[in-house]
């Protein structure tokens, strides 16, 4: 006993003399595990960004310059793990923002700890519609009145709609759904599903088939969807086990095309998918091409940083980049390292953040309960059909490259917050 | 339903099992001798599988990778008898399963900080191609599988029969007191089980990487199965685990395609559960009588 | 007393500390950690019951906490009730799967065991992730605090609450160890052919022992929901499953202080990994302690080489890698494995184990002193020797396959006698033992007690109905006491209720078990040694406790298995004047022996085996001189006028 109050006196002794000159930004999300390729990448697109803040001096926070703290913590895409770490986190005084987390049900445990104290956390590179719907109204019970969560990943109900709208321009009428049996597999089936809906119900759905994380064997599964006459496989999953479709495909010899989420350009799934990945397309909001100038330093930015040739998950690695670059403009405008004040700036940001994705125009509104897209930052226009083509992810049509190109040349950026869905 | 489908089912469901045959041998070999078992060997089927692809990309040949990477099984086999099992035999405790649980998690960490923790493919000569066989279509990689997994238990076997050695390892097995006085030394003899433990996972490790990549998980569902298997058919039925571990294979298979993949382990469980209820010491086990 | 006082001092103080601890610290963070520690507190010591009292490796734990997190969560979101009775729930699916778990499961032993448990747990992630109508499935289930008599818990008083809980748990707990139960359990995990053989039913207590621990499996569960307000069956699987198993072993079998020492390593550990500093200074403590240690051992030479080396060889590991790992949190789970490695191998006994062990020798704190023995004429009251037929044989057969191990035996053992039962090795006897005694079903014929028929197949029952026996090879209960070791198969004494036991009241009882215990020592001459560890005892003195744990149960007949086996000849003496003092009080013995100078001293009348069947019968100096029993011994026929022959294997040589 004496030696545990030992180590929680220690602790908070520790976290007590961290004071400083600094602007405090948390780090979350799996860094070891499953899901650890979408963490690290993130993370480390992420420490990309605030080392090229810091070294160009820090942000501008009112009179003085003030370099970026990182404090990093691994949730091993565990929630009880995550609801600690959130615990920890709200605990400080001085945290100016949070980044991070990839699963949905971390999300879930955690983040409620960070919005009663209103700390301002950015949800990057993933998680699915539930890490922001439980904000929102709901038939029995009314939203949060304000919301100090972000999120800044295409969420999965514009993918949703991206993907059932490629299997319909390919005039395709009956899919197979297919997905894994996490929050995520099985929150992207009912996005899926529901967009189905909406796009006047042109897909028939033959088979819904899911499969654990861990499975290398989907015989099964495709078989069914193979004798149930599936045109196309609509997937929801991450990196290994949609591998093991790609792979599983090819060996009983269904040749349909592969439509899903964003993971699928992970690099455990191009490089385990190998020859059988080739044509499978995916919603992306980065593509490690560089089609640009800020893209081309990023990208060899991140190679030389962290000693890769490829960057893990370049989704992920991206959009933990411009997240940092929009939680520091936040900072700055707010003038403050003061977390509610920083929110309050994010909803309202007054200056376009050039990122490595897109100029970030307005990203964020004032939170409205009704509607959860205020405190999204993705749309539609953010948004291109990769493809996997030959071991990396290509533009899935030339029409989306030429288009960012434009856009990010052009002095002028596109009117992001005009259209909203 | 259909019949071929029933049969490509099966079929790719038993070969996968053998995977898991071949894994229970290597638990059959050390109960054997020592009436233990080592609660990490799925680690060792992954720490190995990650040292022969790293042999690969060093540019060695396939012919020369395999046997450089059961060597390696068979030295990480030998250091958890030294630091997880030995010990506990010595003293007559049930120790080792919870040291070999603890090693098998220190080799886990290891290999996430040392070969990263993506799953990374397994380059092999053998072409991953369908070939068409009476109505089902099989890879001949799941063949290749098939014929290590009863390649390399064959020779075990024959080694046990035929060598001096071998016979040793027989003796301890039987009897280990009674060994023990015939001057056969047992504790050298659980090292060489040991020994060939680790070597039969590390070729496991090696024959399953192409079909399931490799990654710091990738045993981590297989090793269960291979448990199951090894529990079920007994740990001392010897080829019942090839039986076995084929019937559970079809099995998942099937009842994946039946009943829905979320269930696919379901009835593979609810009759390990009964199996073991019925007769506790597996089903090609040899019945134990209680003396007192 | 004063042991006693310092222990109970000991908690009062902790949890009286605990208890002040949200008017002290208000950071909300330290305060979650200790609530997780109070519920960690509870499950681990539901797991100690398996894992350390039944000595069974449980795999199936994390799925009571995840079933009784459901369950709680399922009775306020669909059901709507409030959280005493969600959490009530909560323990109730846990004992009540616990113990459906149990009944086929708890046949099993070792690797098959955990390999079942392992099973149910896996197929409690797949029914909580598939059932998605009732559980939200991967989605999770999200889920409130219903609040108490009007008042909305908040994290100060959730914690409350849960270190409430702890508490009751603990002493509930406490108390139930202390009893025949704890004992109970304990003893079937030394040995469960004796256990059964006592009159204590192995089964019944383990399966009682499976679902408690299961049960506070649940009650950690129902907390563990309304704490995180969010479930996933994700969360309850092997890895959470191996964390607690070594929380366990960590912390100290056996021992709830253990249990309390293991959940705050499981929940401080990530945060001491996540500081580099702490966590240097830590791996530099332990290393400089697995070092002295070590050290200590080998000069000492109390402990194996490898286990003195190999915990400071391990921690310096530990200490030399932290130079070099960049990131310790990425290495998180090598260090703990390095720990646990070190802990399990040089402190077998826990972190607790240990430190009790070195408390008790720095306080030199005496035991609670014992009650005076009880009298003799109340524990074993004279009874009648009429001569009366007590155990009858007729025609008994038991076969292993082809092998005839007793063929046809038909004998009578009159009440009052001591019945020698001899022959050469493989003759049989053993097997008739184990058959009389319910170890072996018999292949055909019958056994009548008192003129009805013996349970057969069911060593428990037979104790029940008043035959006990030792064991040649002796299955003594190694890890209790030689008092407990008789106070565990005391016939007749346990008569309180289980609440009363759980609330302490059964202490009366408790003393009079003792005074029992040490009357029955005191004839066999161990009373002085009571409180020595059986496993402790020399190989005599092992012999006599295993008679004096039979006559506990107070038989009508006993049953000796070669009790002089190994014995050197004070020690033969000493037990002939042992068994002669026993059949004074009336008990009927049935007394397998080889030596033949104690048949001959001590029986009435002898039977003689031979290949499973009768070939003598009749007073000791009868059967001495029977040619069919010189030959059996011998091999070969010879005259009756000379049995002087050389002395046969196994058997001391027949006197002339």
């Amino acid at each position: 006993m004496l030696r545990q109050t030992l180590y929680g006196s220690l602790i908070l002794a520790a976290l007590g003399l961290q004071a400083g000159d600094t602007v405090k930004i948390a780090l979350t999300g799996p860094f070891s595990g499953g899901s650890a390729p979408m963490g690290t990448s993130a993370r480390d697109g992420s420490k990309l960004a605030i080392g090229e803040i810091n070294a160009a001096g820090g942000i501008q926070v009112g009179a003085k310059k003030m370099k970026i703290e990182i404090i990093e913590r691994d949730d091993e895409a565990k929630n009880e793990r995550g609801a600690l770490i959130a615990q920890e986190l709200a605990a400080m005084s001085d945290l100016t923002g949070v980044i991070g987390t990839v699963n949905t049900g971390v999300c879930m445990a955690g983040d409620k700890h960070l919005q009663e104290k209103g700390i301002t956390k950015i949800i990057c590179p993933a998680a699915g519609s539930a890490s922001m719907t439980q904000w929102a109204n709901k038939p029995d019970k009314p939203g949060v009145k304000d919301n100090s969560i972000f999120r800044f990943a295409a969420h999965d109900g514009i993918q949703a709609a991206m993907v059932v709208e490629e299997a319909i321009n390919r005039k395709f009428t009956k899919v197979a759904v297919v997905f894994d049996s996490t929050n995520y597999g099985v929150s992207g089936r009912d996005d899926m599903l529901d967009q189905i809906k909406k796009q006047g119900n042109k897909l028939e759905v033959v088979a819904q088939e899911k499969f654990n994380i861990g499975d290398k064997d989907m015989t099964a599964q495709l078989l069914r969807a193979k004798s149930a006459g599936a045109q196309a496989i609509l997937i929801w999953g991450i990196g290994p086990e949609l591998a093991a479709v790609s792979n599983g495909m090819a060996k009983i010899n269904l040749k349909v095309p592969l439509i899903g989420g964003w993971t699928l350009s992970m690099s455990n799934y191009i490089d385990n998918a190998g020859k059988n990945g080739n044509g499978t397309l995916m919603p992306q909001t980065f593509i490690e091409e560089p089609i640009t100038p800020k893209a081309k330093a990023f990208i060899d930015g991140y190679h030389k940083a962290f000693k890769v040739g490829r960057i893990p998950s370049p989704v992920a690695a991206a959009q933990g980049y411009d997240a940092v670059y929009i939680m520091a403009a936040a900072v700055k405008q707010a003038g403050s390292t003061d977390t509610k004040k920083v929110k309050e700036a994010l909803e309202d940001l007054k200056e376009p953040v050039p990122g490595v994705i897109a100029t970030w125009n307005r990203p964020y509104t004032k939170w409205d309960p009704a509607d959860v897209t205020t405190h999204e930052a993705f749309r539609r226009e953010q948004t291109v059909m990769g493809m996997v083509k030959d071991g990396r992810v290509v533009f899935g049509n030339d029409a989306d490259r030429e288009r960012l190109r434009k856009s990010a040349l052009s002095a002028t950026p596109a009117k992001a917050k005009a259209k909203k869905k | 339903m259909n019949a071929s489908i029933i049969g490509q089912m099966a079929v790719s469901g038993a070969l996968m099992g053998l995977v898991y045959a071949l894994i229970a041998y290597g638990f059959q070999l050390t109960y054997a001798t020592s009436k233990s078992i080592n609660f990490g060997q799925g680690e060792l089927v992954m720490v190995s599988a990650f040292f022969s692809l790293t042999l690969t990309n060093l540019g060695f040949s396939y012919w020369f990778m395999v046997p450089g990477g059961l060597l390696f099984g068979a030295l990480l086999g030998l250091v958890v008898e030294r630091a997880g099992v030995r010990l506990a035999l010595e003293q007559k405790s049930e120790g080792w399963i919870l040291l070999t649980i603890i090693i098998g998690l220190f080799f886990f960490s290891a290999a996430e900080n040392i070969w990263g923790r993506d799953d990374r493919p397994f380059p092999t000569p053998i072409s991953a191609d369908p070939i068409h066989f009476l109505g089902v279509d099989v890879t001949r990689l799941e063949l290749a599988v098939a014929v290590g997994v009863l390649g390399i238990m064959g020779l075990i076997e024959l080694f046990k029969r035929r060598t001096l050695l071998g016979k040793a390892f027989e003796a301890v097995s039987a009897d280990r007191d009674a060994a023990e006085l015939m001057g056969i030394s047992a504790t050298r003899t659980v090292m060489l089980s040991y020994g060939l433990s680790g070597a039969v996972a590390a070729l496991a490790g090696i024959l399953v990487s192409p079909i399931t990549t490799v990654g710091p998980t990738m045993a981590s569902a297989i090793i269960l199965k291979a448990f199951s298997v090894a529990v079920v058919a007994g740990l001392d039925s010897g080829f019942g685990v090839v039986l076995i571990g084929m019937f559970l294979g079809a099995l998942e298979s099937l009842s994946s395609y039946y009943l829905g993949s979320g269930w696919r382990e379901a009835p593979g469980l609810i009759l390990l559960i009964l199996a073991l209820a019925v007769r506790p010491t597996g089903v090609f086990g040899k019945a134990i009588i209680r003396k007192v | 007393m004063k042991r006693i006082l310092l222990l109970r001092g000991a908690e009062l103080l902790v949890f009286a500390f605990l208890a002040t601890i949200p008017l002290l610290v208000v950071n909300p963070y330290a305060l979650g950690l200790l609530t997780l520690l109070a519920i960690y507190g509870i499950l681990l010591i539901g797991l100690d019951v398996t894992v350390g009292y039944l000595g069974q490796v449980n795999l199936a734990h994390v799925a009571f906490l995840g079933l009784g997190a459901y369950a709680a969560g399922l009775a306020v979101t669909k059901f709507g009730l409030g959280m005493g009775p969600a959490l009530l729930a909560a323990m109730a699916v846990g004992l009540v799967l616990g113990g459906l778990l149990a009944l086929p499961a708890l046949r099993l032993e070792g690797p098959q065991f955990a390999l079942a448990t392992l099973s149910f747990a896996a197929l409690c992630t797949t029914a909580l992730n598939e059932l998605e109508a009732l559980t939200g499935g991967a989605q999770g289930l999200s889920l409130s605090r219903p609040p108490i008599l009007g008042h909305v818990l908040t994290p100060p008083l959730f914690y409350w609450l849960c270190m409430a809980l702890l508490a009751l748990v603990w002493m509930l707990m406490r108390n139930l160890l202390a009893s025949q139960w704890g004992r109970a359990f304990e003893a079937l995990r030394d040995s469960p052919i004796a256990t059964d053989a006592m009159g204590v039913g192995t089964y019944q207590h383990k399966v009682a022992a499976f679902a408690l621990g299961s049960a506070l499996g649940g009650l950690a569960g129902g907390l563990y929901a309304f704490n995180f307000q969010y479930l996933q069956p994700q969360s309850f699987t092997y890895d959470l499953m191996i964390i607690l198993l070594l929380g366990v072993v960590l912390g100290g079998r056996k021992s709830l202080w253990g249990a309390f020492v293991g959940a705050s390593v499981i929940v401080l550990l990530p945060n001491l990994l996540s500081n580099r500093l702490l966590f240097q200074v830590f791996s530099g403590l332990g290393f400089a302690g697995a070092l002295a240690a070590g050290l200590r051992g080998l000069v000492k030479k109390t402990t194996r080489p490898f286990q003195a080396l190999a915990p400071g060889i391990a921690m310096g590991l530990l200490v030399v890698g932290g130079f070099f790992v960049e990131n310790t949190e990425d290495w998180r789970k090598a260090i703990f494995a390095i720990m646990l490695f070190s802990v399990v191998v040089g402190l077998p006994e826990g972190l607790m184990g240990f430190l009790s062990t070195f408390l008790a020798k720095l306080f030199r704190v005496p035991h609670a002193p014992l009650p005076e023995p009880s009298d003799i004429e109340t524990i074993l009251p004279p009874r009648a020797a009429d001569g009366s037929p007590l155990l009858v044989l007729e025609d008994l057969k038991r076969h292993f396959g082809g092998v005839k191990a007793v063929d046809g035996l038909s004998m009578i053992i009159k009440s009052g006698t001591i019945h020698g039962l001899i022959g050469p090795n493989g003759s049989g006897k053993s097997t008739v033992v184990n058959v009389i005694s319910g170890l072996y079903t018999p292949t055909s014929g019958r056994i009548l007690l008192r003129g009805v028929p013996l349970s057969s197949g069911s060593l428990y029952r037979v104790s029940k109905s008043g035959v006990a026996r030792t064991f040649q090879n002796l299955q003594l209960f190694g890890e209790l006491t030689t008092l407990e070791n008789v106070m565990v198969a005391l016939r007749g004494v346990y008569r309180s209720p289980l609440p009363l036991v759980l609330l302490g009241l059964a202490r009366l009882e408790e003393r009079k078990a003792q005074a029992d215990a040490l009357c029955l020592l005191e004839r066999i001459g161990l009373r002085d040694q009571a409180l020595i560890k059986a496993k402790d005892l020399t190989y005599g003195a092992q012999r006599f406790l295993e008679v004096a744990r039979a006559l506990a149960r107070k038989p009508d007949l006993l049953i000796l298995d070669e009790p002089a086996a190994g014995l050197a000849h004070p020690d033969v003496v000493q037990l002939i004047e042992i068994i002669k003092r026993v059949h004074k009080r009336g008990i009927s013995i049935l007394l397998i022996e080889h030596h033949m100078d104690v048949v001959s001293e001590l029986c009435d009348i002898v039977t003689v085996l031979d290949g499973g069947k009768v070939i003598a019968e009749g007073s000791p100096d009868e059967v001495k001189r029977h040619p069919k029993v010189v030959e059996a011994y011998l091999g070969q026929p010879t005259q009756a006028e000379n049995p002087q022959p050389e002395t046969p294997r196994g058997a001391e040589p027949l006197p002339a």
